[in-house]
């Protein structure tokens, strides 16, 4: 009972840190059909502008300056890059991210080696929230699941309840009809872009200070992101948020259970056999759950290929 | 049906390069000879990348799976040939790679090919890196963290044990294959991709199963990708989880963009190119894959259609005359670049040396002050305007002559390519968006 409370907990907060991330990557989509291969990487940067700053400044300042800072980089790479490259289609706006991704890991090793940073939280929110089960149940991952749901309310009441929010909900369905209006649709895309990014940037800043930072944070960050994506269907917010939720439950589960398929043939009679066998049926599923979302993924596609939420092709 | 029209200076131009890829061995040193096969490899690698990504439109981001896939099959195979479980010829070692590659191709490309473009993408990183968190883990078949280590067999008469016979086995490997790619672009089914890419719904409205059509092709792509995979098993003798990781997928597509996804060629120049680059300069520095990268992004900006798509252009364009016209720009365009360039590397190379753990540990010994640190066998002060006048003089010339370059050799490309009728017109709007942004990115 103890684990099963404590893993949808722990599910729960990971797959809302997923959706702060994929939120922003499937917007972008949505609006201007550019997968941004680097949205993992402004993930990234934020975490450290949030560990050089918790450094020097303080950890809200970090906080705060990290969607800024993920933002003006998003601007400039929307007006300066990707506006460049548009009329060589979607797949070059693709790989151009992919290799801005490149640079922009690469410049942070640069400045901060290839080794982990110890970025933490303040020690004054280093304290059990809760006590269920004789678990302490830290605080910070509430703060991490309290600043994502936020984002939410806040992303939802902006996109259905402003008058900015229609202009960016009908530039995604009829951009030229939106520009004949009147509205300067340029200017939207790079909004909605360096919105995304910031996003990004928060939520790297956030999560950071829990989870280890260091230059691999962002590939293996964005695999993940894209299998989000992929399950929840592009350009669909809410689909984002299932499947992130979905994810999150999933690796919190299967890194707690030590069982194999060896153990699940067992129940048939065929333990044995399976255990002669060796190789995958005796893996034990905690060792494997890097992988779940992956073969979640491939279930995903099997059974639905448009993903949960996404328009067929 | 475009009928294969070769002319004679192309086979003239081809079997001289072979004649001076099989003289080579004569010539080089181990360590260039070594470097000689890694970049074939690499060219094989990318071409069978190409073969998805260039003619039917499919960017893989996970082509490391069926590289990593190929080269542990040719280890197994190798492993038992030599506990003599039986027999096998050690040339044809690769067939192995090449099995492997494209049964994981069918099976994966059949799932990955459900979607299209992005959702593609994002499939197939997601299935390379399903690879890479299992492939630790599973002792048996990738021998965990350590990988797996064999010997390259004997065969009639041929040890194998040197370099030089590695090179002629990976040659003879590269040109088959490369001719058999070529080859399958010709054939109906390599025309469909092509069609695929262009138009997949009129694909299907002539009654073809796409899906299916896609999932071929995308295992044949694999099956010379894990005939690559094999070959770098065989000149390696061992692999270990790593070949996996989302950076060999990463490093094709950079070289296949680099070269030019759009010509046969130009991926296998980029890859050969880009591995030597990489060879040469991760010795000298730790932040190459900075300058690979920049690279890249560069030429995805100014010259889409990469190296390969240049030369493409310059060849079709170029008046028998015009190059008179064009070597003092380009001269022009290669000093700006070369400035540029160095003002570049002395920022990022200080940058490096400054915020290395060995300068740190300098600075704390002597209380915090900035001490002089060492470059290019020199030493300068960090904090001295004279220092950082360096680059800022460099990148200075280099941006003020940016403009002028530009403007001299549109010009130049007027003059050199007047009067020249294009063969083909619709290749014509790419190709002549920008002539003086593409040299430019040539050469910065």
């Amino acid at each position: 009972m103890e684990y099963i409370v404590v893993s949808i907990l722990n599910g729960v907060v990971h797959g809302l840190l997923l959706f702060m991330v994929s939120a922003g990557l499937t917007l972008i989509f949505g609006m201007m059909g550019v997968l941004n291969f680097a949205h993992a990487w402004f993930y990234m940067l934020g975490a450290y502008v949030g560990f050089t700053l918790t450094r020097h400044g303080g950890f809200w300042a970090g906080l705060v300056l990290a969607p800024i800072v993920a933002g003006l980089l998003g601007i400039l790479v929307e007006r300066y890059m990707l506006r460049r490259v548009h009329k060589y289609g979607h797949a070059h706006e693709l790989l151009l991210t992919f290799g801005l991704a490149f640079i922009i890991e690469e410049v942070i090793k640069l400045f901060y080696g290839d080794a982990l940073v110890s970025y933490q939280m303040p020690d004054y929110m280093r304290f059990a929230a809760f006590t269920i089960f004789d678990t302490n149940y830290p605080f910070y991952r509430l703060f991490m699941g309290a600043v994502a749901l936020a984002m939410f309310a806040v992303l939802y009441l902006l996109l259905t309840r402003t008058r900015v929010g229609i202009v960016v909900r009908a530039a995604t369905y009829r951009p030229t009809t939106v520009e004949a209006l009147g509205h300067n649709l340029p200017l939207v895309y790079m909004s909605v872009f360096a919105g995304g990014s910031a996003l990004a940037g928060l939520a790297g800043a956030v999560a950071g200070a829990f989870y280890p930072t260091g230059p691999s944070m962002a590939v293996d960050f964005g695999t993940l992101v894209f299998v989000v994506v992929v399950i929840g269907g592009l350009g669909s917010v809410v689909g984002a948020l299932a499947a992130s939720l979905m994810i999150g439950l999933f690796i919190s589960f299967s890194v707690g259970l030590n069982v194999s398929l060896a153990d699940l043939l067992g129940l048939f009679g065929l333990g044995p056999w399976a255990e002669e066998l060796g190789g995958l049926f005796t893996l034990q599923l905690s060792t494997v759950a890097n992988s779940m979302p992956f073969l979640l993924m491939l279930l995903v596609l099997l059974i639905r290929p448009a993903g949960l939420m996404g328009d067929r092709q | 049906m475009i009928r294969a029209v070769i002319k004679t200076r192309t086979i003239v131009l081809l079997l001289a390069a072979f004649g001076v890829l099989a003289l080579l061995p004569l010539f080089l040193s181990p360590n260039l000879l070594n470097a000689a096969i890694k970049m074939m490899i690499a060219a094989l690698f990318a071409l069978a990348f190409t073969l998805a990504m260039g003619q039917a439109g499919m960017l893989s981001f996970g082509h490391a799976a069926y590289y990593g896939l190929g080269a542990f099959a040719a280890l197994h195979l190798m492993r038992a040939v030599e506990l003599k479980l039986f027999g096998f010829p050690t040339p044809l070692i690769p067939l192995a790679g090449a099995l492997a590659g494209f049964v994981f191709g069918l099976a994966f490309g059949w799932f990955a090919t459900q979607r299209t473009g992005v959702y593609f993408s994002m499939v197939t990183l997601a299935l390379a890196e399903l690879l890479l968190t299992l492939a630790p883990t599973w002792n048996a078949l990738f021998g965990g963290e350590s990988g797996i280590a064999t010997m390259r067999g004997p065969w009639w008469g041929i040890s194998f044990g040197s370099d030089a016979d590695v090179y002629y086995l990976t040659l003879a490997w590269f040109v088959v294959s490369a001719w058999c790619m070529w080859a399958f672009t010709r054939t109906p089914i390599g025309r469909l991709a092509l069609a695929l890419r262009d138009n997949e719904q009129r694909v299907r409205f002539l009654g073809f199963n796409a899906h299916v059509a896609r999932t071929l092709i995308f295992a044949i792509s694999c099956l010379f990708t894990g005939v690559a995979g094999a070959l770098l098993a065989i000149a390696n003798e061992a692999a270990n989880y790593t070949i996996f990781s989302a950076q060999a997928s990463a490093n094709v597509v950079l070289q296949t963009f680099i070269g030019g996804a759009g010509t046969f060629f130009g991926p296998a120049l980029g890859a050969a190119v880009m591995t030597f680059f990489a060879r040469v300069t991760s010795d000298l520095t730790r932040s190459w894959l900075l300058y690979q990268g920049l690279i890249f992004v560069l030429v995805m900006l100014f010259a889409p259609q990469g190296l390969g798509g240049l030369i493409a252009l310059h060849a079709r364009k170029v008046r028998a005359d015009g190059w008179k016209y064009l070597i003092a720009p380009y001269l022009l365009c290669l000093i700006v670049g070369l400035l540029l360039m160095a003002g570049l590397v002395f920022v990022v190379e200080s940058i490096q040396v400054v915020m290395s753990d060995a300068y740190l540990a300098q600075r704390a010994a002597a209380k915090g002050e900035w001490v002089p640190y060492e470059l290019f066998g020199r030493t300068f002060e960090p904090v001295s305007p004279a220092t950082w006048g360096i680059p800022i003089v460099l990148l200075a010339i280099g941006g003020g002559l940016l403009q002028p370059a530009r403007r001299l050799t549109a010009r130049a490309w007027l003059a050199a390519t007047r009067d020249v009728p294009t063969p083909d017109a619709q290749e014509q709007p790419v190709a002549a968006s920008s002539p003086a942004a593409a040299g430019q990115g040539a050469s910065s």
